[in-house]
């Protein structure tokens, strides 16, 4: 392995559970280090985090520089920012990857203006050129056109959208190496977190995905069924005007012209034939899937993939299905 | 005519238009039995119903054809957002969508879009604005149908500068209930040769004929364009300034009328935030023209006139997304109402007796003890009034309630319906307003397009 | 370290930013708190209407007009606000072509007291990291100020990055992604802020930064007359000269800009696959799976 790093990546986490796009982050963090013939490190900060760092190891990185410090346990931007700082002029990466989340977006600018380095925001796909350098490829206008940017200087920065890239399969026998810095102790910052609250409740126009259903579904219940499929797969419930309009279910889940425009990466529509008025608040959404049992549907000539069928006779095998493949059921 | 549909019938629809577009099966048509009319007063739809989706006009000729040999009734439908019944099933026969012909295509030159009847009024819009042309009427639903648009003369609300549909519409391709394809003007602005068909079927409610293709005049992209929201104290304060805007010389988009608790109400009901919360009664008016200037000078005069009226303030929304969402909470003040609603009149009236109109709604709302929310295209004399459930004893009470609405718009020189149309719950006013003879002349058009009666039969018409 | 009563040019500890900051407010004849506020703006094209002409490899503005980034009215109307409130100024600033002036003149309009256009061909062509720099140099110029209020990003750059960089280059504490500002005293500023999956209740030591959501508030509409009044209004112009004084001109504009734009290109036609899923529930609930861990939901 060869001692000069590549990649860093930054290993974000919140309440001490490492972000899914860490290991998407890692997986081609790999694949561009390998290609430069260095390594790939990762940076993580938080409390009690040393069997996190080992993760990172199983994913894919060679070596992980971990603070470990209660000062860093909650996400205070200007001491992740000092210590993030100091790890990189340490390890002076030729590439720096954070994860497009709300931290990461909040946090990658503020590291780069430190460093006086470029960031490209928002990364769908990342490459190299004949010099190693790195082509950044990021969505603009409104992903009405796709832009290639490379960056002059180092660290090459960009924050990278959760669930483009392919992590690596986790191997616990990966070795690698965890090194402990010491942290910078900061007395006052600026920031105080008060407190933290969990989001609950329903945002359906930023949902990755969206479980809707149309007049195809038979009673009120039935959305309890349609509920367990959204959480397994980290959606929430959308609904066609007439059922909303019939009280089985709030408001704020109506997809159309007067309910929500949403843009999920999945949009599965059960029992939905797709009136204008509702397709034109997801005729957007990344892929469509439409399970009806009319292959008339209009909803059927908008999507990606459709099934002629009963909803009912579908969505047990496929709860099943996800609980196998998540590993909840065998 | 018999009450089921032969199978054969059936068999040959789908030697027509492929064994996918034709349903037989009840569950998979809910949505084409209905349209946006109140539930309470919607017609009810017909058992023994299929629904046929054809893909060119070729197909709708076929369709039809067979439909008039066997004398089965046959009903057009569109995007369905109308609101008086007019596209309910309510005889055993064949429901058409035209939903898969919807095609436009932009005649950059002469300014026309060709639309194929399916195509929606979204669809229009966005055609039109990438072609840099503007398309000005805004019939609420954006979900609509081009051909139903056509078929019931759709209004809304910016037609005080450009007109409702009929204005729009150059040339027809139609299908007659024999199959005969009729092609009636075109891409020309002038056209004098006899009778005028196409402004009889524009507004004949899927009567005469089924409507396949349009060619619709555009418009070109003003460059400018604002919304202003004028709040006043009192009704009359905001509809004494109507006229005198519109005899300004200021020819807006358009002037709607609103009370704050609908439009609230409408807000709420789409979790966004009405912009002015001043003020009872508020005016929004839609001004566009070739730059800020030109604009902004022909708000002060509206600024002027209104003031003089006691407006509290003058705002203005000039972002587009500011503007869209005063469209937008101003187009769903029916959506928000709808669940406890009955019915929704569009009574129209002379646009200078409109106060005195909602003054009498107001008395006759009060007369029965219930509250009869109204709003409407003030530039118009189109007002929306709502019967909702609350207070309401019978059907028979609302019935008066109507009548007495009907009498007055009448009685000041107006209309039972200024746009929403006909349809299959206004049939028995129609004595109201239309002398016998002229019932007599319209049942003689019908016998003529439609010897038969399939064409979505209703009576007496 | 903050300590906001003592006027002190001490610079915070949180970075050592190049500029220096010196805390804003002062009291007014009326013993009210005088907050100088400070709102980030930028005029952007009507995104919608932009058309990309795939054959020159350029953008197409032409049919799309020019309008104030929506993000930045929540901005503005927060500052607006806490102005009434509280007391105090709030300047509009910024960065663009001449034609930005009349996005300056509404957000006068809006509640602004005062407009500062930086513009100047120097300043063209600037990255994310360049306009932060260039801005946070205007902010240093203008002297004292207590607070800074962007909106969460812009519809055309879509980076959410000039912001916290303005931030850092300022040595200020900052909070993105504000939903709420909850309370607002002499020295700090309480606001919830959206993460992930939680709300950050959050206490900012002035001067801060913060970058707003459309959840924090309602632009109001400006009436008509100050609409008028505003479109007399005089915007302050700043140009390179101006800036020179205050900050390295090197990092002004497309020379100072260290990421590069090198292709732009539309996104293959997106067309629905249109593809059907057939046979037992069971396959067909396989099928599903697959395309659901193929597009990385699983």
């Amino acid at each position: 392995m060869l001692n000069e790093c590549g990649v860093l990546v930054f290993a974000e986490q919140e309440n001490g559970r490492i972000h899914g796009v860490v290991y998407e982050l890692l997986g081609k963090g790999r694949e561009l280090a390998d290609r430069l013939k260095k390594s790939l490190c990762a940076i993580l900060l938080g409390y009690n985090l040393w069997d996190e760092a080992k993760e990172l190891i199983y994913y894919g990185a060679d070596k992980v520089y971990l603070i470990d410090h209660p000062s860093l346990k909650d996400f205070d931007i200007v001491r992740y920012k000092h210590n993030i700082v100091k790890i990189v002029d340490e390890v002076k990466p030729d590439i720096f990857l954070i994860g497009a989340t709300r931290i990461g977006r909040s946090l990658a600018p503020r590291v780069a203006a430190a460093l006086k380095t470029g960031l490209t925001a928002d990364c769908v796909d990342l490459d190299l050129d004949e010099e190693g350098n790195l082509i950044q490829i990021r969505p603009a206008f409104s992903g009405n056109i796709m832009a290639q940017i490379k960056t002059r200087t180092k660290p090459q920065m960009a924050t990278v959208r959760y669930r483009i890239m392919k992590p690596l399969n986790r191997d616990p026998s990966r070795r690698g190496e965890i090194v402990v810095r010491e942290p910078i102790l900061l007395e006052k910052t600026g920031i105080e977190i008060l407190d933290k609250i969990e989001i609950g409740g329903v945002n359906i126009s930023e949902a990755d995905v969206i479980v809707a259903a149309g007049r195809g579904l038979k009673s009120p219940e039935d959305f309890k069924i349609l509920e367990e499929l959204a959480t397994l797969l980290g959606g929430v419930l959308g609904s066609s005007r007439p059922l909303v309009d019939a009280g089985w279910i709030g408001r704020e889940h109506q997809v159309g012209f007067s309910g929500n425009v949403v843009k999920p990466k999945v949009y599965m529509a059960f029992g939905i034939s797709g009136a204008p008025q509702h397709l034109f608040g997801m005729r957007d959404s990344d892929i469509i899937i439409a399970i009806n049992k009319d292959p008339s549907a209009p909803i059927i000539s908008v999507s990606d993939y459709y099934v002629i069928g009963d909803l009912y006779e579908i969505i047990h095998p496929l709860i099943n299905e996800i609980k196998k493949v998540k590993g909840l059921v065998k | 005519m018999s009450p089921k549909i032969p199978n054969a019938v059936i068999d040959d629809l789908r030697g027509i238009v492929g064994d996918k577009w034709v349903i037989v099966q009840r569950e998979l048509m809910e949505s084409y039995l209905k349209d946006e009319t109140p539930d309470i007063i919607r017609p009810k739809p017909a058992e023994d119903l299929i629904l046929v989706k054809p893909s060119s006009t070729e197909e709708v000729s076929l369709i039809l054809k067979i439909a008039n040999e066997k004398r089965i009734p046959v009903f057009p439908v569109g995007g369905r957002t109308g609101l008086v019944g007019g596209a309910v099933p309510t005889e055993p026969g064949i429901i058409i969508s035209l939903e898969r012909m919807n095609k436009i295509e932009v005649d950059l030159e002469n300014m026309m879009a060709i639309a194929e009847a399916g195509a929606t009024l979204g669809d229009l819009i966005k055609v039109a604005e990438n072609a840099g042309l503007f398309f000005p009427p805004h019939p609420g639903d954006e979900g609509a149908q081009i051909g139903g648009l056509i078929a019931t003369n759709a209004g809304g609300a910016r037609a005080i500068k450009y007109g409702v549909m009929r204005n729009y519409i150059k040339g027809l391709e139609v299908v007659l209930p024999t199959g005969d394809v009729l092609s009636l003007g075109g891409r020309i602005l002038k056209n004098n040769v006899g009778y005028d068909l196409i402004q009889l079927i524009i507004g004949s409610e899927g009567t005469l004929c089924v409507i396949t293709k349009a060619v619709i005049k555009l418009f070109p992209k003003s460059k400018y364009m604002v919304t202003l929201v004028v709040p006043f104290n009192t009704r009359s304060e905001a509809l004494r300034s109507v006229p005198a805007i519109l005899r300004s010389g200021v020819i807006p988009l358009a002037i709607e009328y609103v009370q704050i608790n609908e439009i609230l109400e409408a807000a709420r009901h789409l979790n966004e935030k009405w912009p002015v919360h001043k003020g009872f009664a508020q005016l929004i008016i839609i001004l566009d023209g070739m730059s800020q200037e030109e604009v902004l000078a022909a708000c002060e005069e509206i600024s002027r006139i209104c003031e003089s009226n006691n407006a509290l303030d003058v705002m203005l929304a000039e972002t587009p997304e500011e503007q869209n969402r005063i469209l937008k909470i101003r187009s769903n003040i029916y959506t928000a109402l709808k669940p406890n609603m009955i019915d929704i009149l569009d009574v129209t009236v002379p646009p200078s007796c409109l106060e005195k109109l909602m003054d009498e709604v107001d008395a006759i709302g009060s007369r029965y003890g219930v509250y009869l929310p109204a709003y409407g295209h003030a530039g118009d004399g189109n007002l929306h009034v709502h019967i909702m459930k609350e207070g309401i004893k019978s059907m028979e009470m609302v019935k008066k309630i109507k009548g007495e609405i009907y009498e007055m718009a009448v009685r000041l020189g107006g209309t039972i319906t200024g746009e929403h149309g006909i349809g299959k719950i206004r049939l028995g006013d129609l004595s109201m307003v239309l002398s016998e003879k002229h019932i007599e002349i319209l049942r003689g058009i019908k016998r003529v397009f439609d010897p038969n009666n399939i064409l979505n039969p209703r009576h007496p018409l | 370290m903050y300590n906001m009563r003592k006027r002190s040019e001490e610079s915070c500890i949180c970075g050592e930013g190049i500029l220096n900051v010196m805390p804003g407010y002062i009291y007014g004849n009326c013993g009210r708190m005088q907050m100088n506020i400070i709102v980030l703006m930028k005029q952007v094209p009507e995104i919608e209407k932009v058309r990309f002409d795939p054959e020159k490899g350029r953008l197409d503005r032409s049919s799309a007009g020019a309008t104030t980034n929506p993000f930045d009215l929540n901005a503005l109307e927060a500052a607006v606000q806490i102005k009434e409130k509280v007391g105090g100024i709030v300047t509009a600033i910024s960065m663009g072509p001449m034609k930005a002036e009349e996005m300056l003149r509404d957000a006068l309009a809006r509640g602004a007291d005062k407009a500062i256009l930086l513009s100047d061909e120097r300043f063209a062509g600037a990255d994310t990291l360049a306009t932060a720099y260039t801005l946070a140099a205007a902010i240093r110029k203008l002297g004292a100020f207590d607070l800074v209020i962007c909106g969460e990003k812009t519809v055309d750059g879509d980076t959410a990055q000039v912001g916290p960089e303005v931030a850092e280059f300022l040595n200020i504490p900052h909070a993105a992604y504000v939903e709420e500002i909850l309370n607002v005293s002499e020295n700090n500023i309480v606001v919830k802020a959206r993460m992930e999956r939680s709300h950050y209740i959050m206490r900012l030591t002035l001067p801060a930064l913060i970058t707003v959501t459309k959840d924090v508030n309602t632009p109001r509409l400006p009436t008509l007359r100050d609409k008028i009044r505003a479109m007399r209004a005089p915007i302050t112009i700043w140009r390179y000269e101006d800036l020179e004084e205050v900050a390295d001109p090197r990092y002004f504009g497309f020379d100072g800009s260290p990421t590069r734009v090198i292709k732009v290109y539309t996104p293959s036609a997106e067309k629905r696959l249109g593809k059907m899923i057939s046979g037992s529930p069971e396959e067909v609930a396989r099928e599903i799976v697959h395309v659901l861990i193929k597009n990385k939901i699983l």
